[in-house]
């Protein structure tokens, strides 16, 4: 149905027509229709007031009533939910609106036709926007109704294209050094040509003694780089019982004091996980109003929208439609986000995560503690479907050390911390300050957390976890697990531009650090079965090839660190048990050289990737997992 | 713990180390050896100067840390480098016990007290200035219990993994202590039990219900596990790589603990520490049921340890665990007798509690009258342990120290090698340093000698006249005879071989003979 606005609406007393939900025929009739009642509508108008956004946003983001209800209660009335997604549009109209002003009201004008603005709205009684289109453009609106998700699509896809691309140029033109647009330097091109030469030539020239000290040189490195992560567990170990929060602290914190939190749940094709999703953030102990949590949906995601409109209950959640762009990545979406969000405070949640319930209020409290040089807190990422396959064992074995003990370690010695996936929170300000994510880099978290270093800030490490799906498919599991290599690649080679500016920026330790757990890992992996062919060739198969191009002794210290480093692998991994109490867990550590086999493919995959497609972002399947049962979180 | 503290503790640690190298190379002037040192000294020269394939040498020496240990020292002095290892290294142990007491304890008594056992103590003497491992089986066997008790209280892991990585080390200087793993178990599941959330307060009643339930007991068994594995992987996978490398070098996996080329314990145990040796000698040779006794008499210190922990069944089942260990090495080596480094332990351990549990104790005066009281029967008994020893090289100590009687057998190993010293550089003399490393360890230059590291040594088994102008040759009288090939036998056998060999004695000694080829 399309509707003329009655004429006349435009009073003096415009206060009282744009502040009470009672004033709209539509919230009269969810009021008669019995999905709203007074309390509510009196909570609506108060978030109205405080947020600034229309009623019927309040209403259907903040857990009010669900999209069903509401079209039913409009259907019944008579008006028809037109689909909206092919209507024409007149540039000239658009560019008289901004994307916030029509996502705030969840309404659009479209083009003039016969002397009207064709408009689109949610509300079709929402006087305020009825009252911008007659000021705007000096006409009377023709309104047509949608739904509020078709209007968000639309207004983002007409309306987003600057917002967009700030999102994906913003680091680029403000911080070029820190964008990962470019993978390889010229100087850093130079280098590795250079080292691929000297060790060609050193092959041709003299074969046998090159070998030996390229293999010596392996060995070495690889012996050396996991001692330093067991150094790193260790230092971390010794802190597993210290909170860095406690319960008293949390229940002293005042709701009313509360600042605004955003939450950024960017999804891609997650249908399956909407409706958990809901559950897992309804939740979280965080007053309602002062929760900003937004869904970022890419505008080619249809499947999680229709989720989202099927829901037959409330959500608690703002869609963002994120428009397209080139890289089709995570970090893009958030920085399209961040022009949306309010929070002082600001995480990343993925769609079937399930944080302590206390989450939020803990990293208040930690922040309200830290000193102002604090940027970000990292939550400690567990799984709650460890149970399920060899893969989800393994996975929450090295979940468990690298955010139990390994983060703790970094953080005590003061060295760049690569942030988690999700659940880092961040102050909202800094971040954008910053530069926010990187959309060229497929581990934009990392890289995040090396850049806030690099920048003089610091990143803490809290005593609250998040529990996710382990990825319990080989192929899926090889898929992200090549795109978090690759991103470590990218992340070493962007900071590794001018290693002397990152030096006087981070410290040697800092540096030193940085190389030996972000540059290193990669390089381990990638080294680590040519070390296990060749002890393989000597040990078992007794080649005679091997002993003629090395020495005794160099095959002596080969087999020493190869074995050294992966039992050393293997107690960080048995070490990671302890804290959490995953006793059963302990024998799996055992099949820790295996994974890292698995590790060597991807990162062999991501090795290629990072020359062909550096910013292709392999896409984890999540919703795989039989467990789903929040219960399965131990806490 | 203050400033000014350390660096006292620091000054006297150091003064410390003086003394003790005066009377390490006091005795060894007047000529106190023991079949460690020497072998750690032939074998530091070997990596030093040695020409040949020096890699089983550098890689699988056993006990490989004492043996670096001492292998620092030896760029100051060849020679002196075990002793002034053991020196140096008992006064860190000194450091280390006085910095873990001085952080817990603000009397001075007991520092003093401390000191006092380690200027006075004849075992801790011993230790130092022998010149043999015990320093370091002492630093780390007080490091690992150190940190198993601070576990205790901090129940984390950084701490149990700290003392499995002691283990290690103490495993990798004293191979015997890895059956110290043995008698953690029951302490081990005592753990376990005690942390399951059971209402039941007796640990036989918690255990009964642990075991009858099994979602309880799969629990238990799975914390056991756990724990067990997080304190002993580390010592146990590291002695299984250390054998695959004994395996790809040396073509066996038990080489580092069976060949005499690798240990000086295969010889030592043999001729020294024997207790078919002694039995001759000793109407009651040492029973296993008496060890436990005879280390309570030896440190009866270590009793009122036990009862300082008396309300704290973990420590106390820790405290049981060396006990544990030598009834079960007088089993398992039925025939040699435990050296002195084993009692020692129990006095170190004895410290360690008194360094945990003195400040608790609300009865100072009387626990100080006490302790003053056993520190003082304990100074007397270490002196009767020593004096009295079955084991020749620690009777020997005490009697170098307090008679100064030098020892003949090390006489005749100085002798030979004066001799083979006086030939030239250009001079082989083939010998085989699975016995004469005693011999070896004097000689200046070791490029003169052919032994079994280098790959010619075979070959000049086989044919001495061609590589070697001389061979050192085994006398009958030597014990050692049976570890070698170098007998009269050998050369009447190259004699067979060629009867135009012309062999002639060179330089004569009880044990060794030094035979010309020509």
């Amino acid at each position: 149905m399309h509707t003329t606005a009655s004429e006349g609406l435009i009073t003096e007393r415009t206060e009282g027509i744009y502040s009470g939900c009672r004033n709209s025929s539509v919230f009269k009739l969810l009021l008669q229709d019995g999905f709203l009642g007074e309390e509510e509508c009196n909570k609506i108008d108060d978030y109205s007031t405080t947020i600034g956004a229309s009623h019927i946003k309040i209403a259907l983001n903040f857990g009010f009533i669900s999209r069903k209800n509401y079209e039913r209660s409009l259907t019944n009335a008579g008006y028809v939910f037109e689909n909206i997604r092919e209507e024409a549009h007149d540039e000239e109209v658009l560019g008289k609106i901004d994307l916030r002003f029509a996502d705030e009201r969840l309404a659009i004008p479209l083009r003039i036709e016969d002397n009207r603005v064709v408009t689109i709205m949610a509300d079709p009684d929402d006087q305020l926007f009825i009252d911008f289109v007659r000021l705007t453009y000096g006409l009377e609106p023709l309104i047509i109704v949608a739904s509020d998700l078709d209007i968000t699509w639309l207004s983002h896809k007409l309306l987003g294209q600057k917002y967009v691309k700030s999102a994906v140029f913003e680091l680029l033109n403000s911080d070029n050094e820190s964008s990962a647009l470019t993978t390889f330097t010229s100087g850093q091109l130079v280098f590795i040509f250079t080292f691929i030469g000297l060790i060609a030539a050193g092959l041709v020239l003299n074969f046998k003694m090159t070998s030996i000290i390229v293999n010596v040189f392996m060995s070495v490195f690889f012996l050396f780089t996991i001692s330093f992560k067991l150094f790193l567990s260790l230092v971390g170990s010794k802190f597993e019982l210290y909170q860095a929060v406690t319960k008293s602290e949390i229940k002293n914190l005042d709701d009313e004091s509360l600042p605004v939190y955003t939450i950024h749940l960017p999804v891609y094709k997650e249908d399956k996980l909407i409706k958990k999703l809901i559950w897992n953030l309804q939740s979280i102990d965080y007053p309602r109003h002062l929760l900003d949590i937004k869904l970022l949906i890419e505008e080619d995601d249809d499947k999680t929208l229709n989720a989202v409109r099927n829901l037959d209950f409330p959500a608690i959640f703002e869609v963002i439609v994120v428009p397209f762009h080139m890289p089709k990545t995570k970090p893009k979406a958030c920085n399209y986000g961040l022009h949306f969000s309010r929070g002082t405070y600001l995480t990343i949640y993925d769609a079937e995560d399930i944080p302590d319930t206390d989450q939020l209020k803990k990293v208040v409290a930690m922040f309200n503690k830290l000193p102002e040089d604090y940027i970000c807190v990292q939550c400690a990422l567990n799984y709650f479907n460890r149970n399920e396959n060899f893969l989800t064992r393994m996975f929450t074995l090295e979940y468990s050390y690298w955010f139990d003990y390994v983060l703790p370690g970094l953080d005590t010695l003061d060295i760049p911390i690569p942030l988690g996936g999700t659940s880092n929170h961040f102050k909202l300000a800094q971040l954008v300050e910053l530069g926010a994510w990187d959309p060229f880099n497929v581990t934009e978290d990392a890289d995040l957390g090396v850049r806030a270093y690099a920048k003089g800030h610091k990143i803490a490490v809290i005593n609250s976890t998040t529990y996710e799906e382990a990825n319990n498919d080989f192929f899926n599991w090889i898929r992200q697990r090549s795109r978090w290599i690759k991103g470590y690649m990218q992340t070493y080679l962007v900071h590794m531009r001018n290693p002397m500016a990152l030096i006087k920026k981070i410290g040697i330790k800092g540096f030193l650090g940085f190389n030996f757990f972000v540059g290193a890992t990669p390089i381990m992996f990638l080294i680590n079965p040519i070390l296990i062919l060749i002890f393989i060739c000597y040990v078992v198969f007794d080649l005679g090839i091997i002993r003629q191009i090395f020495p005794d002794w160099v095959l002596f210290i080969s087999i020493f660190n190869l074995m050294v480093g992966n039992i050393l692998m293997i107690y960080v991994n048995m070490m990671a048990v302890f804290k959490r109490r995953f006793y059963e867990l302990i024998l799996f550590a055992i099949a820790n050289p295996i994974y890292w086999l698995m590790h060597s493919v991807a990162a062999y995959k991501g090795l290629y990737q990072l020359i062909v497609n550096p910013f292709y972002w392999e896409k984890t399947n999540h919703g795989l997992s039989k467990v789903n049962n929040q219960n399965n979180a131990v806490k | 713990m203050t400033r000014s503290k350390t660096f006292y503790l620091i000054v006297f640690s150091l003064i410390l180390a003086v003394y003790y190298i005066f009377i390490a190379t006091y005795l060894n002037q007047l000529g106190y050896t023991n079949h460690e040192q020497l072998f750690y000294i032939e074998k530091g020269k070997i990596i030093t100067q040695g020409l040949g394939n020096k890699l089983r040498v550098m890689g699988l020496t056993s006990p490989l840390l004492p043996f670096y240990g001492s292998y620092i020292f030896s760029f100051i002095n060849p020679v002196l480098a075990p002793v002034l290892a053991s020196a140096v290294g008992t006064a860190i142990l000194f450091y280390i016990m006085a910095t873990s007491l001085v952080k817990r304890n603000k009397d001075n008594f007991y520092l003093y007290l401390l000191a006092a056992l380690f200027i006075l103590h004849p075992g801790l003497i011993y230790t130092a200035a022998s010149g043999k491992s015990v320093y370091m089986i002492l630093i780390f066997f007080f490091l690992f219990f150190l940190n198993m008790l601070r576990f205790y209280n901090s129940n984390t892991t950084y701490h149990v993994s700290i003392a499995s990585i002691f283990f290690v080390l103490l495993v990798f200087s004293d191979y015997k202590c890895i059956w110290l793993a043995l008698f953690f178990i029951p302490l081990v599941l005592s753990i376990s039990l005690h942390s399951l959330n059971l209402s039941e307060k007796e640990s036989v009643f918690r255990l009964h219900l642990s075991f009858n339930n099994p979602s309880l007991r799969r629990k238990l068994i799975n914390k056991t596990f756990s724990i067990y594995s997080i304190i002993f992987i580390l010592p146990v996978a590291s002695i299984a790589i250390y054998k695959v490398l004994n395996l790809t070098h040396a073509d066996d996996l038990n080489y580092f603990l069976e060949s005499p080329y690798a240990t000086w314990n295969i010889i030592a145990e043999k001729f020294e520490y024997s207790a078919a040796q002694t039995a001759a000698r000793f109407a009651i040779p040492e029973l296993s049921i008496l060890v436990s006794l005879k280390a309570i008499v030896f440190c009866p210190m270590i009793v009122l340890a036990i009862y300082l922990f008396k309300q704290n069944t973990y420590q106390i089942l820790t405290l049981l665990t060396p006990f544990g260990l030598i009834e079960f090495l007088k089993v398992k080596y039925d025939g040699v007798n435990l050296v002195y480094q084993y009692y020692l332990l129990f006095l170190i351990l004895a410290m360690l509690c008194i360094i945990f549990r003195a400040r608790f104790i609300k009865n100072q005066q009387m626990l100080k009258a006490a302790l003053t009281i056993i520190v003082a029967v304990q100074l007397y008994i270490g002196y009767v342990f020593l004096t009295k020893s079955y084991i020749p090289e620690e009777s020997n100590f005490a009697s170098v120290l307090l008679n100064r009687t030098s020892n003949k057998v090390d006489e005749q190993n100085r002798e030979i090698a004066d001799y083979i010293n006086t030939l030239r550089d250009t001079d082989h003399i083939l010998v085989d340093d699975a016995v004469a490393y005693s011999v070896a360890c004097y000689v200046k230059n070791i490029k003169t000698l052919t032994m079994p590291y280098q790959e010619s040594y075979l070959s000049a088994v086989e044919a001495p006249e061609k590589y070697d102008g001389y061979v050192l040759i085994a006398n009958e009288a030597n014990p050692m005879l049976g570890y070698t090939q170098l007998t009269d036998f050998y050369l009447d056998g190259i004699r067979r071989k060629n009867r135009n060999l012309n062999i002639y004695k060179i330089y004569v000694t009880d044990y060794w003979t030094l035979y010309k080829i020509l």
